[in-house]
């Protein structure tokens, strides 16, 4: 015991990284201010509409997503191919009606996500390489059942989704409305605040008496569902869906969660911050669009960011718990 | 032999499994093997070889390097880029390129004991981004034939400069690792850190010289396949990622870190390499193929999992008591 404390101690004397840290942020959260407002029409609220409806989509799943970390299982590398698959799905069903088809859209994306946190919740499997293997999985069954094509609606049902009621996208309204909904679920029900517990601690919460594989298969089902509900706006967004509807979400989901603050070995984190981490990112991404940086540009920044939300709070965590 | 975990066998049975298979194609596609498919089999292993060892380095080492198909693509990318002139200066930049990019995720892991899922995670977004940037987001043609036909060209009739290298590069990794302590000391930080470092074990640095060698095998890689397709292309997709995770654990690496050995990561990377060629040979459809190599990474992970014996157990009791009271007070009773 004494070895393993008297190592650290001489190697770093007593200082606070917690303040360094801070005043890094206080300084690149100025850099940011200052950049945004000296870029051109970035004040405008036609802008900010702007922003607002490209953090929705990737928001919606990235609820689902904070969910899953919060509840000790890392993340799902599986997004994309889930939300491709339930948009299909959702498309090919618009004869029943937009309500069935809303209906049976989160029912196959809640199965979907839900198997496999039910493996990962039972078994306590990696989640990072099953959710590999599922999106293999998802994807390889959605290409074999469509024949590789592109699946168009059945009816004209969906377009209510691409609505955009007081000149702002519905999409923006339902985020906002599940992010306070799944605020509360953490922070009010048992429910959620077993998950945080199961996040910190796996093995106390077990020995605790909670039902750690059943709540964390509840917690994926969620996630299911909202991934359901990115995927069914994606697809009337575009009015077409195939296996490569997800794009990128796997990754900007990610991104907006982490960026947020949540930590990835879970326990901690909130819906409100993975709200705030998918604004913040739409935002650089907007400010690098408006001073004509590329696509590429964008990504590398997007990434940058994640890395250094990480790194911060990694610190802060690490100084306030010494 | 008893005390020894499944884990051990498992490259082996998985090499012989399907070089058994691979033995038997002719009775199921009618047409004989030819020299060509075990020379496209190990053109196969070249393409994901060194992408399975930068992964499974790290995966002994009880870490998990996402971002080596960044770092891949990256390198790719440079290659083209910067060896318009020579190649020597692409594979320069290249590899220079994945040594930097190891220096930093393995400075930061190693310093700062952040975990390395959400750091390569960052580093894997941000290098696809870079890649991008780099090549405007479009496909990069590779202007020296005469570099591709090299790579390619056949060499004592199975192999090629590119699939030996790859073969090489695993030799010189087993070698090093069982020769020196380094191999000892990476399983012993994977197994449990802690003790390793308690031990003596200079952990900081091997975590760093482990992520080096990680970001240049997987630069690399992307470099000999850009020499090969004579192209480079700005987003790989998750695919080499999963094949080279696959091979991995069935190069009986485990995902709890401190188990595994090169060889057993060539011989998983064979195993996945003759699957594939198989495949190719008996042209199924490739979602088949995908939902093959799923339900394969499926079952690895499944066995893996720790929890999954106690789960069962619990079932198992929980079904014959809600079931048949009786028959379980009885049969204990008999007991």
């Amino acid at each position: 015991m004494n070895v393993m404390s008297a190592r650290p101690r001489s190697a770093a004397p007593i200082r606070r990284p917690g303040l360094v840290v801070d005043g890094v942020l206080l300084l690149a959260v100025l850099a940011a201010i200052v950049l945004a407002l000296t870029t051109d029409r970035f004040l405008t609220v036609a802008n900010a509409k702007a922003i607002l409806t490209s953090a929705s989509l990737v928001g919606i799943a990235a609820l689902g997503l904070t969910l899953i970390t919060i509840g000790g299982s890392a993340v799902s590398l599986a997004i994309s191919p889930s939300v491709a698959a339930v948009g299909m799905i959702f498309l090919s069903a618009q004869s029943l009606g937009l309500i069935a088809a809303l209906v049976l859209a989160v029912l196959c994306g809640t199965l979907i996500t839900g198997l496999q946190g039910a493996v990962v919740g039972y078994a306590a499997a990696n989640p990072v390489v099953l959710t590999i293997a599922a999106s293999f999985a998802i994807t390889g069954i959605a290409t074999g059942v469509s024949g590789g094509s592109t699946v168009s609606p059945t009816a004209g049902g969906y377009d209510r989704l691409n609505a955009t009621p007081g000149g702002v996208a519905l999409s923006v309204y339902v985020l906002i409305g599940l992010a306070l909904i799944v605020e509360w679920t953490l922070r009010r029900t048992g429910f959620g605040r077993s998950l945080y517990l199961i996040g910190e601690n796996r093995r106390a919460a077990r020995a605790a008496g909670l039902p750690v594989g059943r709540m964390t298969a509840v917690a994926w089902l969620g996630a299911g569902a909202l991934f359901a509900v990115t995927a069914a706006f994606t697809a009337a967004f575009n009015t077409s869906a195939n296996v490569n509807l997800g794009g990128t979400l796997t990754f900007d989901a990610i991104a907006a969660v982490l960026a947020g603050g949540t930590p990835i070995s879970g326990g901690r984190g909130s819906a409100l911050r993975t709200l705030a981490g998918a604004v913040l990112i739409a935002a650089a991404s907007d400010i690098l669009l408006l001073r004509g940086y590329s696509t590429g540009v964008q990504i590398m920044v997007k990434g940058v960011i994640v890395l250094v939300v990480v790194v911060t709070v990694h610190l802060r965590t690490r100084g306030s718990r010494a | 032999m008893r005390a020894r975990r499944p884990e051990a066998s498992l490259p082996v049975a998985a090499l012989a499994v399907t070089v058994i298979a691979f033995v038997l194609v002719p009775t199921y596609t009618g047409s004989a093997l030819t020299s060509f498919d075990v020379y496209n089999m190990f053109q196969i292993l070249a393409r994901l070889g060194l992408l399975t060892l930068a992964l499974g380095l790290t995966m002994i080492a009880g870490e998990f390097d996402l971002s080596v198909v960044g770092t891949y693509a990256v390198g790719g990318m440079l290659t083209v880029q910067a060896g318009q002139q020579h190649w020597a200066w692409g594979l320069l930049a290249a590899l220079g390129a994945g040594a930097a990019i190891g220096l930093l995720q393995g400075g930061l892991i190693a310093r700062l004991k952040i975990p390395s899922m959400p750091v390569t995670l960052a580093t894997y977004i941000a290098l696809l981004g870079l890649t991008s940037a780099l090549s405007g987001g479009l496909t990069k043609t590779y202007s020296n034939a005469t570099v591709t036909l090299w790579v390619d060209q056949s060499l004592l009739t199975y192999f090629s400069p590119r699939s030996l290298i790859t073969l090489g590069l695993f030799v010189v990794a087993a070698v090093v690792l069982s020769l020196s302590r380094w191999g000892r000391e990476l399983r012993a930080i994977g197994g449990d850190r802690r003790a390793a470092r308690v031990a003596g074990v200079g952990v900081d640095r091997l975590i760093v010289g482990t992520f080096v060698a990680s970001g240049v095998l997987s630069a690399l890689g992307g470099s000999l396949l850009s020499f090969s397709l004579g192209s480079a292309n700005p987003d790989p997709g998750v695919q080499p990622l999963i094949v080279a995770a696959a091979a991995a654990l069935l190069g009986g690496v485990s995902l709890a870190g401190g188990r595994g050995h090169p060889l057993g990561l060539l011989a998983g990377s064979l195993a996945v390499a003759l699957l594939a060629e198989i495949v190719a040979v008996a042209a199924v459809p490739q979602y088949v193929s995908q939902l093959f190599f799923a339900g394969l990474l499926g079952i690895i992970v499944v066995i893996d999992a720790p929890d999954l014996h106690s789960a069962l157990v619990r079932l198992r009791t929980r079904l014959r008591s809600s079931h048949h009271p009786r028959t379980s007070i009885q049969e204990s009773a008999d007991v």
